[in-house]
């Protein structure tokens, strides 16, 4: 698969404040690719960084195989930080500037406004919109001529819990319709239900990045309880499958291999004679996995 | 060139400051050099009205032009207006994330400065008619003079590209314009003040951003003034038009830098 964007040794400093260091990552084509980080971990200062309006200290970035720019820009629907619109024009008067600056998009205005809901309120003045509203346009304005590329820096800033979940399909359509998006969050919510991808920043610092099942994944603990949990835990020691067994107050925690279901454990303990009391699948959300991972 | 001339005609034509700023501008002018001709606005006593100067062709030129470059400050501010927008608006990020590279956007900008000037310079050339026209009853000689009107348009490039340049550098409207007018109204004339009457020297008028355009345009009855006080001999035109354009390029040089070296 082709890379879309190429990140190498990008830093970036606000006088002493090191926003960047040294990060290098790859977007491949047809990816979600999550930026993840708490609050002031410097994903908006990279995504600046790629789309120009900031400029880094060091590295450098290729879009598409390194064509130019500003030329790569147009192929690409961008929200950074804010919705930036003129206060004094409608909705469709703001995509006018927009698709003309892009060079393309300019009939596509109605069917953008249409994805996101604005259809009705596209002659408001954009100064009479409301904070969703403003959301809403600037991701419409991303969308203008369908591009490749799609960069949304916490898109569903400010959008009611049934506009995150629109938002939310509505990235996951994008997915399946062949573009690439990367995404910035700190929802960590949002994006393990979109993500394929994912870059993990803490302070600057690039913690890890890849796909998504490579990097976070972990392995799913079965807890279960019986009678007597020390026959128990005798008995399992000897099932085939399971790498560790902890016992948690009165219950066991079974580190298993990947091929071994609730059900496996179930059956295999039925047939030594033991009947559980208690059994159940536990997940390790990518909350756990994000907060062991910035709070080492 | 015209793709980047017409977006930023998208941008201002339904702001209704433009309008107002633009109408305001052509109105005053008017009604000032009506107010001139007709003898309501006057200065001096005792039968004497310095302001009293012949319109007829081809010395209107020389009015109208001077009085215009007087009020330039109402398009300038509006260029502080419409740039300083950019920035509160953050929509020069936005141009720039849809697909302008940065000079592209310090160009529209220039052009916008270019446009300005040129509107300014075409309204001082029909209020110059119109008023030449009434006097003297002919356009004989109409076009005698109209130098004036190519002075007029440096001085207009000179105005609101420091207009641009102090926008970009300070990016507040409210603390721009202040900046702005604090130093055309009162830095560069007490510099000009001190130059003219302190040193006896007005080479040195070439060394201020926007008084070297003003001297190129100065009141009519000036040169005679200063013969008879007694000034030291100025400079000729070309010098003025010289220092006009070398600040012109400065304010250019400076711009750029900054657009290209620093974070938006």
């Amino acid at each position: 698969m082709q890379n879309i964007l190429t990140i190498q040794n990008i830093s970036k400093s606000y006088g002493p404040v090191q926003a960047l260091k040294n990060v290098s990552f790859e977007v491949p084509e047809g990816s979600v690719f999550g930026i993840l980080g708490p609050n002031g971990s410097g994903k908006t200062t990279m995504l600046g960084i790629i789309l120009d309006v900031l400029i880094a200290n060091g590295g450098s970035y290729q879009w598409f195989g390194g064509i130019d720019p500003a030329l790569a820009r147009r192929q690409i629907g961008a929200l950074l930080e804010t919705p930036n619109f003129y206060h004094y024009m409608s909705a469709m008067d703001n995509l006018e500037i927009a698709a003309a600056v892009k060079q393309h998009g300019q009939n596509d205005r109605l069917r953008v406004l249409e994805k996101v809901n604005l259809i009705e309120r596209k002659d408001s003045k954009f100064s009479t919109y409301s904070l969703g509203m403003k959301q809403r346009l600037a991701i419409a304005a991303a969308l203008l001529g369908s591009p490749k590329v799609l960069v949304f820096d916490e898109p569903t800033n400010g959008l009611d819990p049934a506009g995150i979940a629109e938002i939310s399909d509505l990235i996951r359509q994008l997915n399946k319709e062949g573009h690439t998006i990367i995404m910035a969050s700190h929802l960590l919510d949002e994006v393990e239900k979109v993500c394929t991808h994912v870059a993990i920043l803490k302070k600057g610092d690039l913690l890890l990045s890849g796909n998504v099942n490579e990097v976070l994944y972990s392995d799913d603990i079965i807890e279960v309880k019986a009678l007597d949990n020390n026959i128990l835990q005798q008995t399992l020691n000897s099932m085939p499958g399971i790498k560790n067994i902890r016992p948690d107050n009165n219950i066991l925690q079974l580190m298993c291999e990947q091929s071994i279901s609730p059900q496996n454990v179930n059956e295999y303990c039925i047939s030594k004679g033991i009947v559980l009391s208690h059994l159940v699948l536990k997940k390790k959300s990518l909350e756990t996995k994000f907060m062991e991972l910035t709070n080492k | 060139m015209t793709s980047l001339l017409s977006i930023e005609w998208l941008k201002i034509r339904k702001y209704r400051t433009t309008w107002v700023i633009l109408g305001l501008f052509a109105g005053l002018l008017t009604l000032l050099n009506y107010g001139i001709i007709h003898g309501f606005i006057r200065a001096g006593g005792n039968n004497i009205n310095i302001l009293s100067q012949s319109y007829a062709f081809p010395h209107v030129w020389d009015n109208i032009c001077y009085y215009t470059s007087n009020l330039v400050l109402f398009p300038a501010i509006l260029m502080i207006i419409f740039t300083t927008n950019e920035y509160q608006y953050r929509t020069n990020r936005q141009n720039i994330i849809d697909g302008w590279k940065r000079l592209q956007f310090f160009h529209a900008k220039w052009l916008m400065v270019l446009s300005l000037s040129i509107l300014t310079t075409i309204i001082a050339f029909i209020l110059g008619l119109a008023f030449g026209y009434a006097e003297s009853g002919s356009f004989t000689g109409a076009m005698n003079n109209t130098v004036k009107l190519a002075y007029l348009f440096i001085l207009c490039i000179n105005y609101y590209s420091f207009a641009l340049l102090l926008s970009v550098l300070v990016k507040r409207s409210g603390l721009t314009i202040g900046l702005f007018l604090l130093y055309c109204l009162l830095i560069e004339f007490i510099l000009h003040m001190y130059f003219n009457y302190g040193l006896h020297n007005e080479t040195l008028n070439l060394f201020l951003p926007l008084q070297c355009s003003d001297n190129l345009l100065p009141f009519p009855l000036a040169k005679m003034a200063s013969q008879l006080v007694g000034l030291s001999a100025e400079p000729p035109a070309y010098q003025y038009i010289l220092a006009s354009c070398c600040w012109i390029i400065i304010y250019y040089i400076i711009g750029r830098i900054r657009l290209l070296k620093s974070d938006w």
